[in-house]
C-alpha cells in the first residue's frame, strides 16, 4: 500500500474534519485492504493441469489473471488437498517467454528449413501449413500426413483432432503421446477383459487392507492418491504396504515390504506368486470356474525394434501372431506357472524368498483385500501387456476383483489419457469407445454418427508414435503437426530417430504449445498455444471421472487453444482437396464445402447455439466459431459411448460437478464395474460379468519371463532407468517456469549407489557422461538424496530440458503395445 | 607328553635357583610388554571400521546406512568411522565396552540380527542402548571431534547457533538429546522424548 | 510491473497497426521471441550440450520466505537433510507440532493439517498430511532460467484503491 505525501495529507485532512463533526470514515489508508469489492475473488473449478489423479482445484481469478489456486474441498478426490505443484498452478501460465505470436523458420521472408523463426500472422501461419500439408497429399497421399497428440488435450481438442485426421484428411497416422504411457496398460485390458479402464475406482484407497505397488513411486508421481494411501496405511495399523521397484525411492518409506528386483524379472515375480496361490490351494475354484477362461499366449515376440535390429531378425513370433493365444484348461496353467518356484524366482530377481512369500500370502490369503497399483514400470516395459496380464491373473485366480479394495489399478500419468487418449480413442488404431479402426462395423458405426460416406475412415492402423518418428527420418510421413506434448525431450533415441526425423529436408513439422519447448526449438513452425484455464475443456482420469471446466482468463494475446487451430486449420479444405472423387460422388452434397462445415459446423458439433453459454461465462472459441463447440464435440462424441458401457452424464451436469466416474446410467456414475449391484451392465444373476468379452469372461494367460531388450554388459555395465520428479510435471515446461518448483528441483543428477561411483572415482557432484550405443548426455552424480539406487543401476530424471537424458535411451517397444521401455538400457559412466 | 607338562609346571611353582631375581625381573618386564602390546594390538584390530564391517549384519545394514549421511562424505573429508562413535577412547570405558560386546559375538554366532528385518525388530532396543551411553557419559564420543569451546556459533545457522548457545551451554541438554538418527536411520521413535 | 508495460504496449501495438503493417511490426518485436526459443536450454542446439550447473546449495537462512497467496504451502526455509519422514518417525514434527512448538520456536502446523479427508479436526495432525514434503519443499540457491510474470492479489488490489482514490 503505497499512498504518496499528496493523498497522505488529503487522508488526514479529512479524518480530522470527520473527527470534529464526531463521525468516523472508513480507513482506507489501512495496510489491510478491507472493501468487499476489492477484496473479493471469482473462484471456480477446474480440474488439475497435471497428472491422471485428477484432483480439482478452486481457481481464484481477479482482473483477469489467476492469481490463486488450491484444492476443492468438495472434489472426493482429492478434498481439498493439492501436491505442491498443483498448489503452484496459478504460476504455470505466467512465464515471460510465453509465445504470442505463430514463429516460421525463415530466411529473406520465405520459408526455409535451416531459417531462423520469424514472427509471421496466423493466417501466413495457416497459409504455409495448407500448402505444405496439400503438397504431401499430392505427392503420397494422406500417409504422408501426421499428428501427434496428448493426453494433455481436453477430450474436445482430441476428438476435434481425431476427426480432422482420420475423417477429414484420411489418415489414420494420429497418435498420443499416451503412448509412451498407458499403451501398455490399454493392451492388457483389451486382452484380459475386452474393454478398456480399471474396474475399481479410489474408493478402493479406503476400502483395501494390503496395497501393492508395482513400479510406481506414487509418494512422488501421484502424490495426493499416495496421501489417501498414507491415510489408510496409519490410521487402520493392520493395513500393509508393498513396493516392488528396480531402486528404492520415496514410495519405500511407507513400505512394511520393500523389494528391490533385477530389472525385467517382474514378469518371474508375478508368474511365482499365481504359482504360489495354487501350489498352496487358494485358488477361488467357484470364482475361477464362472468367471474366467486360460490362455496360452505367444512368446518370443521380438522387442519393438526396426525390423532390421538384430533382435527382430532373431526372434520368431514378431510378426501378425505375435498377440495370439490357444486355450489351454487349468491343468496346464497350473503345469506353465509352476517352474516358477519361490528358489528360482528369488534367485534370478535378487529378492529374498521370505520377502517373496509374504507377498504372495498377502494376495493368497482370503481374509486380505488386496489393491495393486502400477504405472510406468509395468507400462514402459518390452512386456508390458504381459506385465498387465499377470497381475490380472493374481487378482482373477482368488477373486479379489471388482469388489471395494479388491482392485488391480493401473494409473495414469496424464491429465487425460484416460478421458481423451483412451476413451476418444486418439490412437493411431482406435476410434472412440475402444473402437478400432481395422473392425468394418467400427468404421460404419463411426461413419454413421459422423454422417460421412462408407469408406471415409481408412482401415489400415496408422503409425504409432515410436514409428511416426521413424517414418519422419525414412521420409515417408511429411507433414507433421506436434500439439500439446513436448516429444522432442519424451521420446526415447531422439538422437537416432527423432532429431534427424524433425530435420530431415523432406518434412514440415508445425508444434502448437504456450512455450518455446525443446520440440519447438526443433520444428520449421510454432504455433502460440492457449492453456489449461483460458479455454474450455474437459479431463478424464484414472479412475474413469470425467471433469469440465470453463474458460477463466483470457489467454496472452495471440494465442490460441488447441482445439481452435485443428478447427480453424479445417477451413483451409475443401472436401475436393482432400478425397477422392468416388467418395465424394457417396454424398454428392458435400461438394464444395469445407472441412470446417463438414466436419464441424453442419454436423451434430454445430447445433448448439452461442445462448447456451451463460452470458458471464468466457468461450473465446465458440464465440469466434459462432456456436458452443465445446459442447457440441462433446455430446457427438458422447453419443459413441451411450449404451455401450460408456455412457456419459449431458454436458451440462458435469458444469456442476466435480466429476463423475462412467458409465453413468441414469445419471448415476459407477463405481465398481464388472461386479452385480454396483455395475448396470452387469447381466441379472451373473454375480460378475466380464461383459467386455462376449462369453463374459476374463482370460487368464499363461505368459513367461523373457528378458530385456538390453541388459549390462563389459562395456555398457550399468542399468539405466529414467523417471520423473515429484516438483516437476513430465517434461517441465510449465514446472521449470515456477521459480519455487525450479529451485526445488532445478537440474536432472544421476542417482547412484555410493559404491558405484568409488568403483569409477566419482563423487557427488562430479560432471560424467552418461554413454550407451545411441548418445551420450551431461550431467552431475548424486549419491545422496531421495533415490537409492542398488549398485549396478542408476537413475536420471528427464524433465530437465538441458539435459535430455533421452539421447540415451533404447526405443525398443512392446511389440504389442508398441509402448517404449524407458526403463531399462545399458550405459557406461565416465567422468568428464 | 604328560612328563613335559609336569616339568613346566614344576619349574613354574618352585621357587627360581637358576635365575637371578634381576633377570626374572626384566624378563617378566619385557614378556609383560609384549603380552600386553599384544592385547592392545588385538584389541585396536577389533576397533577399526575394516573388523566392524566384516560382518555383513553391520556393513549391509548401518554401514549402508551411513554413506549417504554427512559424518560419512562431507565438506572437509573429516569421517567418522564406526568406532568413532561407537567405542570410547578412555581405556577403562573401552574395556567395559568390549565386555558388552561379546554379547554382540554371541549374536552374531547364532544369527539374532543376520537378516534386515531381524535386524528392524531389535533396532530400537540396540539405539536406544547407544542413546542411553552418549546421554551418561555426556556425549564424549561426539565431543571427542564436537568440542563446545570451539564452536563458531557466527558460522552456524540461526538455529543451531541459538540451541547450542542456550541449551547444550547450560548442560540442559547433550548432543545425543537432539541429534539422534544422524549417522543411521531411526527406529519407531514413539515415546522418545522430543518426538 | 515493466513486463507489464511492455505487453499492454505491445498489444496496443498489434491492435494499432494494420495487417498489412504486419510483417514490419513483427520484424521490430521480436529479435527477443527469436532469441527466447527454448528458454529453458539457453537457447542450446538440440545436438550440443551446455555444461550443468554445479550441484546448488540448499538455502538454510531461516528466512521465511512470502506466499504468493494464503493457500500455498509455505516453501521450508532450511536443509532437511538425512530428515527421516516414514512410517516410523517424522522429523518435522519434533520442531513443528503444536507440543513442540514452545520449546522450538518453530511455526505450527496449519489447522488444516488436522483435518480428516470429512473435514473433521482430529486430535493429531491427519495421516493424510503425513509426508510433509509432498507440499513443503526446500529451495537450493538456484537462479530461476525463466522469469515468471505471476502478479499477486495484493499488487492488484493496491492499484485498484489508487485509481479509485484518482477518481
Amino acid at each position: 500500500m503505497t499512498i504518496n505525501r499528496r493523498e497522505f495529507i488529503k487522508a488526514n485532512a479529512i479524518a480530522a474534519a470527520a473527527a470534529v463533526a464526531g463521525v468516523s470514515v472508513p480507513a482506507v489508508a489501512s495496510n489491510l485492504i478491507t472493501s468487499s469489492d476489492i477484496t473479493k475473488l471469482k473462484w471456480d473449478k477446474a480440474a488439475c493441469r497435471f497428472c491422471g489423479t485428477g484432483c480439482s482445484v478452486n481457481v481464484g481469478v481477479m482482473d483477469g489473471k489467476v492469481v490463486a489456486t488450491h484444492g476443492d474441498i468438495k472434489s472426493p478426490v482429492n478434498k481439498g488437498l493439492s501436491c505442491v505443484k498443483g498448489y503452484f498452478l496459478s504460476k504455470i501460465m505466467y512465464g515471460k517467454d510465453r509465445l504470442t505470436t505463430p514463429l516460421l523458420r525463415m530466411t529473406n521472408g520465405k520459408y526455409d528449413k535451416e531459417g531462423e523463426f520469424t514472427p509471421i500472422s496466423w493466417d501466413q501461419a495457416f497459409n504455409v501449413m495448407a500448402e505444405k500439408a496439400n503438397d504431401a497429399l499430392k505427392k503420397d497421399g494422406p500417409e504422408a500426413l501426421g499428428m501427434f497428440g496428448s493426453g494433455q488435450w481436453t477430450v474436445q481438442e482430441g476428438y476435434a483432432a481425431v476427426k480432422l485426421m482420420k475423417a477429414g484428411f484420411r489418415t489414420n497416422n494420429i497418435d498420443p503421446n499416451a503412448r509412451h504411457c498407458m499403451a501398455s496398460a490399454v493392451g492388457g485390458f483389451m486382452r484380459t477383459f475386452g474393454i478398456d479402464e480399471p474396474m475399481g475406482c479410489y474408493d478402493d484407497l479406503e476400502a483395501a487392507d494390503a496395497f501393492v505397488l508395482w513400479g510406481s513411486n506414487m509418494a512422488e508421481m501421484h502424490p495426493i492418491l499416495w496421501t489417501r494411501l498414507t491415510d489408510r496405511r496409519l490410521s487402520a495399523p493392520h493395513v500393509k504396504v508393498a513396493v516392488l521397484s528396480t531402486f528404492e525411492h520415496r514410495s519405500f518409506d511407507l513400505a512394511d515390504n520393500g523389494m528391490i528386483f533385477t530389472p525385467q524379472t517382474d514378469l518371474a515375480i508375478l508368474n511365482y506368486i499365481a504359482n504360489y496361490i495354487i501350489q498352496t490351494g487358494r485358488v477361488n475354484k467357484d470364482f475361477v470356474s464362472k468367471h474366467t477362461n486360460f490362455r496360452l499366449g505367444e512368446t518370443d515376440i521380438g522387442y519393438g525394434l526396426r525390423p532390421e535390429h538384430p533382435l527382430e531378425q532373431k526372434a520368431k513370433n514378431n510378426g501378425k501372431t505375435k498377440g495370439s493365444s490357444t486355450p489351454i484348461d487349468f491343468d496346464e496353467y497350473a503345469k506353465f506357472v509352476s517352474t516358477y518356484t519361490v528358489e528360482s524366482v528369488s534367485k534370478l530377481s535378487g529378492v529374498p524368498e521370505h520377502k517373496l512369500k509374504e507377498l504372495a500370502e498377502m494376495y493368497a490369503d482370503p481374509k486380505i483385500k488386496v489393491t495393486s497399483f502400477w504405472t510406468m514400470g509395468f507400462n514402459q516395459h518390452t512386456r508390458g501387456v504381459w506385465a498387465n496380464n499377470l497381475v490380472y491373473n493374481i487378482h482373477l485366480l482368488t477373486g479379489k476383483i471388482s469388489t471395494p479394495g479388491n482392485s488391480p489399478f493401473s494409473l495414469t500419468g496424464q491429465p487425460s489419457a484416460c478421458g481423451t487418449a483412451r476413451e476418444v480413442g486418439t490412437f493411431s488404431h482406435r476410434l472412440p469407445a475402444d473402437m478400432v479402426v481395422k473392425n468394418p462395423k467400427h468404421r460404419a458405426i463411426a461413419e454413421k454418427i459422423w454422417d460421412l460416406p462408407e469408406g471415409t475412415i481408412p482401415a489400415k492402423p496408422g503409425y504409432h508414435a515410436v514409428l511416426q518418428n521413424r517414418m519422419l527420418k525414412d521420409g515417408k510421413l511429411n507433414f507433421y503437426w506436434v500439439q500439446c506434448n513436448n516429444n522432442m525431450q519424451a521420446a526415447a533415441n531422439i538422437n537416432e530417430e527423432a532429431y534427424p526425423g524433425y530435420r530431415n529436408p523432406k518434412n514440415f513439422i508445425v508444434v502448437s504449445d504456450p512455450y518455446p519447448t525443446v520440440t519447438a526449438q526443433a520444428a520449421d513452425l510454432i504455433l502460440p498455444t492457449a492453456m489449461w484455464v483460458e479455454k474450455e475443456g474437459m479431463y478424464g482420469n484414472a479412475e474413469r471421472r470425467t471433469q469440465s471446466w470453463y474458460q477463466m482468463v483470457e489467454a496472452p494475446e495471440g494465442a490460441k487453444s488447441d482445439m481452435w487451430q485443428v478447427v480453424e486449420f479445417s477451413k483451409r479444405f475443401k472436401v475436393e482437396d482432400v478425397w477422392p472423387e468416388e467418395l465424394i460422388a457417396k454424398k454428392p452434397e458435400v461438394r464444395g464445402k469445407t472441412l470446417f462445415d463438414v466436419l464441424y459446423k453442419d454436423a451434430s458439433v454445430g447445433k448448439f447455439p452461442l445462448s447456451e453459454i451463460p452470458e458471464d461465462r468466457l468461450n473465446d472459441e465458440s464465440r469466434d466459431f459462432g456456436f458452443y463447440i465445446q459442447k457440441g464435440l462433446f455430446e457427438e462424441y458422447a453419443s459413441f459411448g451411450r449404451g455401450h458401457a460408456h455412457d456419459l452424464a449431458p454436458y451440462d451436469r458435469y458444469h456442476q460437478e466435480r466429476g463423475l466416474r462412467w458409465p453413468v446410467v441414469d445419471g448415476k456414475e459407477t463405481k465398481w464395474r464388472f461386479k452385480e449391484g454396483s455395475d448396470p451392465y452387469v447381466k441379472p444373476g451373473s454375480d460378475w460379468d466380464f461383459y467386455g468379452h462376449k462369453d463374459g469372461r476374463a482370460r487368464i494367460f499363461a505368459l513367461p519371463y523373457e528378458p530385456a531388450a538390453e541388459s549390462p554388459d563389459e562395456e555398457y555395465d550399468l542399468w539405466l532407468s529414467t523417471g520423473r520428479v515429484l516438483e516437476h510435471w513430465h517434461s517441465g515446461s510449465m514446472t521449470q517456469r515456477v521459480p519455487e518448483l525450479y529451485k526445488a528441483m532445478p537440474d536432472a543428477l544421476v542417482y547412484m549407489h555410493p559404491d558405484d561411483a568409488k568403483k569409477r572415482n566419482m563423487r557427488r557432484g562430479d560432471l560424467v557422461k552418461l554413454i550407451s550405443r545411441r548418445g551420450e548426455v551431461q550431467t552431475r552424480v548424486e549419491t545422496r538424496g531421495r533415490n537409492k539406487p542398488p549398485i549396478g543401476l542408476v537413475y536420471m530424471p528427464w524433465f530437465d530440458a538441458s539435459r535430455l537424458v533421452n539421447k540415451v535411451t533404447l526405443d525398443a517397444t512392446d511389440p504389442l503395445s508398441k509402448e517404449t521401455d524407458y526403463k531399462k538400457c545399458a550405459i557406461k559412466i565416465v567422468k568428464v | 607328553m604328560k612328563n613335559i607338562l609336569m616339568i613346566g609346571w614344576r619349574t613354574l611353582t618352585k621357587p627360581s635357583g637358576y635365575y637371578s631375581l634381576g633377570v626374572l625381573v626384566i624378563g617378566g618386564f619385557i614378556a609383560g610388554i609384549i603380552f600386553w602390546g599384544g592385547f592392545n594390538t588385538a584389541l585396536e584390530v577389533t576397533n577399526t571400521e575394516k573388523f566392524c564391517i566384516s560382518c555383513h549384519e553391520m556393513e549391509n545394514n548401518v554401514y549402508e546406512e551411513l554413506k549417504t549421511t554427512i559424518h560419512f562424505s562431507n565438506r572437509s573429508g573429516v569421517r567418522a568411522t564406526c568406532p568413532d562413535c561407537h567405542v570410547p577412547h578412555n581405556w577403562t570405558d573401552k574395556i567395559a565396552r568390549k565386555m558388552k560386546a561379546s554379547k554382540e559375538v554371541w549374536g552374531a554366532i547364532f544369527g539374532t540380527i543376520n537378516t534386515r528385518e531381524k535386524f528392524l525388530v531389535h533396532r530400537k532396543r540396540l539405539a536406544q542402548n547407544e542413546w542411553e551411553r552418549l546421554k551418561a557419559n555426556d556425549s564424549l564420543e561426539c565431543r571427542n571431534c564436537h568440542n563446545f569451546d570451539y564452536m563458531d556459533f557466527t558460522e552456524q545457522s540461526e538455529r543451531a547457533s541459538y540451541q547450542h548457545s542456550t541449551a547444550l551451554a547450560s548442560g540442559e541438554k547433550t548432543c545425543i538429546d537432539c541429534h539422534k538418527g544422524i549417522a543411521h536411520q531411526l527406529p519407531d521413535m514413539k515415546g522418545v522424548e522430543g518426538w | 510491473m515493466k513486463n507489464l508495460n511492455l505487453a499492454a504496449i505491445a498489444s496496443l501495438l498489434v491492435l494499432a497497426v494494420s495487417p498489412i503493417m504486419y510483417s514490419l511490426n513483427a520484424n521490430a518485436a521480436d529479435k527477443e521471441t527469436v532469441n527466447s526459443v527454448a528458454t529453458l536450454r539457453d537457447a542450446t542446439p538440440i545436438d550440443v550440450q551446455k555444461e550443468p550447473n554445479i550441484i546448488p546449495k540448499v538455502i538454510n537462512k531461516d528466512i521465511k520466505q512470502g506466499r504468493n497467496y494464503p493457500m500455498q504451502p509455505p516453501v521450508i526455509p532450511h536443509t532437511t537433510r538425512s530428515y527421516e519422514v516414514n512410517k516410523n518417525n517424522n522429523k518435522c514434527m519434533s520442531c513443528h507440532s503444536r507440543h513442540r512448538t514452545e520449546k522450538s520456536q518453530a511455526p505450527m502446523v496449519s489447522v488444516t493439517h488436522y483435518m480428516d479427508r470429512d473435514g473433521n479436526f482430529l486430535a493429531e495432525v491427519s495421516p493424510r498430511r503425513y509426508f510433509c514434503n509432498q507440499c513443503h519443499v526446500t529451495q537450493l540457491d538456484a537462479e530461476p532460467l525463466v522469469e515468471n510474470t505471476f502478479v499477486d492479489m495484493h499488487t492488484l488490489m493496491k492499484q485498484k484503491t489508487t485509481s479509485a482514490k484518482e477518481h
